[in-house]
């Protein structure tokens, strides 16, 4: 019980952080119409911009983690100018493989320029640990959670109630019909990214503080995962991107805690061979593209 | 009178297959124009060729004085040109208020578009009933209605209306067509493009016939009325 | 200029690369690009070793028993994935790799997470040789036979294929299961050269290693996907950089591909002479729209068409 109940809440914890990621994700996607392989990397970027202004600006928490999202806003404005831009419309595999040669140069720019090992994480954030019994749950993670959800609820207030939130949704849907409305879909896709990466930033400070490292490569174990939660939730409704991603933390804490955590990282993808297999579409419906 | 929008030798192709080939017309403010034509005439062509939707190829389209063949889709809009389209192209996923909302996307000012969303749900009662759910959960008949108010959201001077009565119930057509007519007596002007000839030249002041991407008749639509070319293209004799 | 011990590895590396990009090249002529080619490389790679290195097996036999299961695999992934969508199959079969990564990792036998060791050293530079000039010479006669020809004309319109007569599913299994066969070996044969196996290696970022060769170069003609190979493997080792630096180049340069030269290096306008020499072959020139002309004609509805 006290298993299930710890790994439940682990679960949670790190779904939290999927689901910022994801949500990210699937809104580059459905808006500029390409599979953002750099996404992750753009958190990786926000994770180290982190880490810089709090070694070298101020130990303050507030001023990290604003230097992660502009870090990351920043990764993201130049890569949907550049390179998501011209690649709107063109094949998938196409704008993966382009996307991907960027997270390339993300990874090892960064790894050259800092490590490629793990990088120590300026601790602005006490880790106290609280806890009844067996349970524990550390001020770290609290701080990870708080931040994601927050996030997550202004994405989603963004998204439903503002004027360019439902622009956002507008060319989701139909791309051409919100331009023959006014909408500069360049412009909407543009802040899209930026918003996107500003807040894959900000989780990624909480990351980087949580786990008391920075890596260049941590990407990788975002990336697909996020891939995967799009698609099984389908990129018709952000909120089932954030249900799945939490669900799949969840479900990877329980693997771990009752199985194996070499089998951790298969759920995601056993996840989704099920899912594809009975709804092609996603759970909760796609936009063809 | 000067006209509203022109269009002189307009040139459309996809894949070197010619859609549009060198079409002329013209609309003055205030009037209903309507262009018939079979499937694949080039009819919805034209009017994305408009939108900024399709890149002609040669030709131009000006719109109150300004060229538009080389302005983005959302500049096109912002000068005054609105769209009803060809089987709605709702967001389905969006509420009624919000589709109504995104037909005044670039209105700055909140209580006009409050003003204009109280007016809509004025003249069709069944979208103020609806305005929480998704659009696509609406009727055939529904839909359409919130397509032309959507259209009418963002006080347009010219609607460009894409087959209208495609697919829905004749007593809906019929309203449609009067719906037309009512918008345009508050002075906007319509481009129409329709295949249901009979009803489309009761409510248009001038006609245009198309086949295989050319305007092969024009006039009054009284006159194009009587016409036998109307009936020949209708049965497909040249399409 | 350089030491044959400096550039052995490199050319044995580019060519293992070659067979398998090859490989890949037959899948995709009937219009399925598969995200798995790691993973049937490995299944390959395992089977061959397990047998040379547990049995004792001579080396042929093993590298046969690879050819043979990569076809099993290909064929069997061919025949879940014929009807899906473009974007599902590209997804079903990336789930696939992932899923053999995790396999291979939970199987003890085969060393599990700790990779599979001992192999013994079969392959050298003229091995790979002789295999490469075999997996070319086996897709270039594929490319240009009617059963080639078949595929092409699916993947540009399999409606119009079935329509002269051409069975998709046939179509798609053979080129998968063919293409498949060539991974396999090839797997093998580099497994015998870098003597360790890691199931980590099976997953969806060396499968697109594979892809990237593949547009990088062009798909539309044998020699693309070649050439892309050859250059993105030989180049970053004869740069002399730092790894982190090479890697950065690599990435650059794909980008600097997809943006300016979409259809890879090598290209042939895709409508070509394939589908026409098709339609002679099946002698139904007149009877049916060619191919070309239903593209158009589609080009030309979608337009009209709400999207």
């Amino acid at each position: 019980m006290t298993l299930l109940l710890q790994q439940l809440l682990n679960g949670l914890i790190i779904g939290s952080t999927y689901a910022v990621v994801a949500l990210g994700f699937s809104l580059v996607f459905t808006v500029a119409r390409v599979i953002n392989f750099a996404h992750p990397d753009i958190f990786m970027v926000g994770m180290f911009a982190g880490l810089l202004a709090g070694a070298h600006i101020s130990q303050n928490f507030i001023v990290v983690l604003v230097a992660g999202a502009l870090g990351a806003a920043a990764v993201g404005y130049g890569l949907e100018r550049v390179v998501l831009r011209p690649l709107r419309s063109r094949d998938v595999l196409m704008t993966l493989m382009g996307t991907l040669g960027v997270a390339i140069m993300l990874q090892n720019g960064m790894a050259a320029l800092m490590s490629p090992d793990p990088v120590a994480y300026p601790r602005v954030v006490p880790n106290v640990a609280f806890g009844t019994g067996d349970i524990s749950i550390s001020s770290l993670q609290v701080v990870n959670f708080g931040l994601s959800v927050v996030m997550l609820a202004a994405a989603s207030f963004y998204v439903r109630r503002t004027r360019y939130g439902r622009a956002t949704r507008a060319i989701a849907e139909r791309p051409d019909v919100a331009a023959a409305f006014g909408v500069d879909v360049n412009r909407v896709s543009q802040i899209t990214v930026v918003l996107a990466s500003g807040m894959a930033g900000v989780a990624a400070v909480s990351v980087g503080l949580l786990y008391g490292s920075a890596w260049a490569f941590v990407g990788l174990l975002y990336g697909l995962k996020s891939f995967v939660c799009m698609l099984v939730a389908g990129n018709r409704y952000f909120d089932g991107v954030m249900l799945v991603a939490l669900t799949l933390g969840v479900l990877e804490a329980l693997v771990t805690g009752y199985f194996s955590s070499s089998l951790r990282d298969a759920v995601a993808f056993f996840v989704l061979i099920v899912v594809l297999y009975f709804r092609p579409d996603g759970l909760f419906g796609s936009y063809a593209v | 009178m000067t006209p509203l929008l022109t269009i002189s030798d307009l040139h459309v192709s996809y894949k070197a297959v010619p859609a549009v080939a060198g079409v002329s017309l013209e609309i003055c403010e205030g009037e209903v124009r309507v262009i018939l034509g079979a499937n694949g005439a080039g009819k919805t062509t034209i009017i994305k060729a408009i939108l900024g939707l399709a890149r002609p190829h040669r030709g131009a389209i000006r719109f109150a004085g300004q060229e538009l063949l080389r302005l983005p889709s959302h500049r096109i809009h912002q000068l005054g040109i609105s769209w009803v389209p060809e089987a709605r192209q709702l967001w389905g996923s969006l509420t009624v208020l919000d589709n109504l909302r995104m037909g005044a996307f670039l209105e700055n000012d909140r209580a006009k578009i409050a003003e204009r969303v109280d007016h809509m749900f004025k003249r069709f009662p069944r979208l103020a009933e609806r305005q929480t759910q998704v659009a696509g959960s609406l009727s055939g008949g529904e839909q359409q209605m919130l397509a032309i108010a959507r259209a009418l959201m963002s006080d347009p001077k010219l609607v460009l209306m894409d087959e209208p009565s495609l697919g829905l119930a004749p007593l809906v057509v019929r309203d449609v067509f009067r719906l037309a007519k009512e918008i345009n007596g508050r002075g906007v002007a319509i481009l129409m493009v329709e295949q249901n000839a009979r009803q489309a030249l009761k409510v248009a002041d001038w006609a245009y016939l198309l086949s295989v991407g050319r305007v092969v008749e024009s006039g009054r639509a009284a006159d194009i009325a009587g016409k036998e070319s109307v009936q020949e293209i209708f049965l497909g004799g040249r399409a | 200029m350089l030491s044959f011990a400096f550039w052995e590895p490199v050319a044995i590396f580019t060519l293992l690369n070659v067979i398998l990009v090859t490989g890949l090249y037959v899948t995709a002529l009937s219009g399925q690009l598969s995200l798995a080619t790691a993973a049937i490389a490995g299944i390959g790679a395992y089977a061959a070793a397990v047998l040379t290195t547990n049995f004792n097996w001579p080396f042929v036999p093993a590298v046969a028993v690879a050819v043979v299961s990569g076809a099993i695999v290909g064929a069997g992934i061919a025949t879940v994935t014929v009807k899906m969508r473009d974007f599902i199959l590209k997804l079903t079969t990336l789930a696939f790799g992932e899923a053999v990564s995790v396999i291979a990792f939970n199987i003890e036998y085969i060393g599990g997470a700790n990779s599979f060791t001992g192999i013994p050293l079969y392959t050298n530079l003229k091995v790979v040789l002789i295999a490469t000039i075999i997996a070319l010479y086996v897709a270039w006669r594929f490319d240009g036979s009617r059963l080639g020809l078949a595929a092409r004309a699916v993947r540009d319109d399999p409606l119009a294929a079935a329509a002269t007569g051409v069975s998709v599913r046939a179509s798609r299994t053979l080129t998968f299961a063919l293409g498949s066969a060539l991974i396999g070996g090839g797997g093998a044969i580099q497994a015998h050269y870098v003597l360790t196996l890691n199931p980590q290696e099976l997953g969806f970022f060396n499968s697109l290693t594979y892809i990237i060769f593949l547009l990088f170069g062009g798909m539309h003609v044998l020699w693309g996907p070649v050439l892309g190979a050859i250059i993105l493997t030989a180049i970053p080792e004869l740069i002399r950089f730092a790894s982190q630096y090479r890697l950065i180049l690599y990435g650059l340069v794909i980008v600097v591909v997809v943006l300016f030269r979409p259809e890879g290096l090598l290209t042939r306008t895709p409508t070509g002479a394939g589908r026409r020499r098709l339609a002679r072959l099946l002698r139904l020139g007149r009877a049916l729209p060619t191919p070309g002309a239903v593209d158009e004609r589609a080009g030309a509805d979608r337009v009209d068409a709400p999207r």
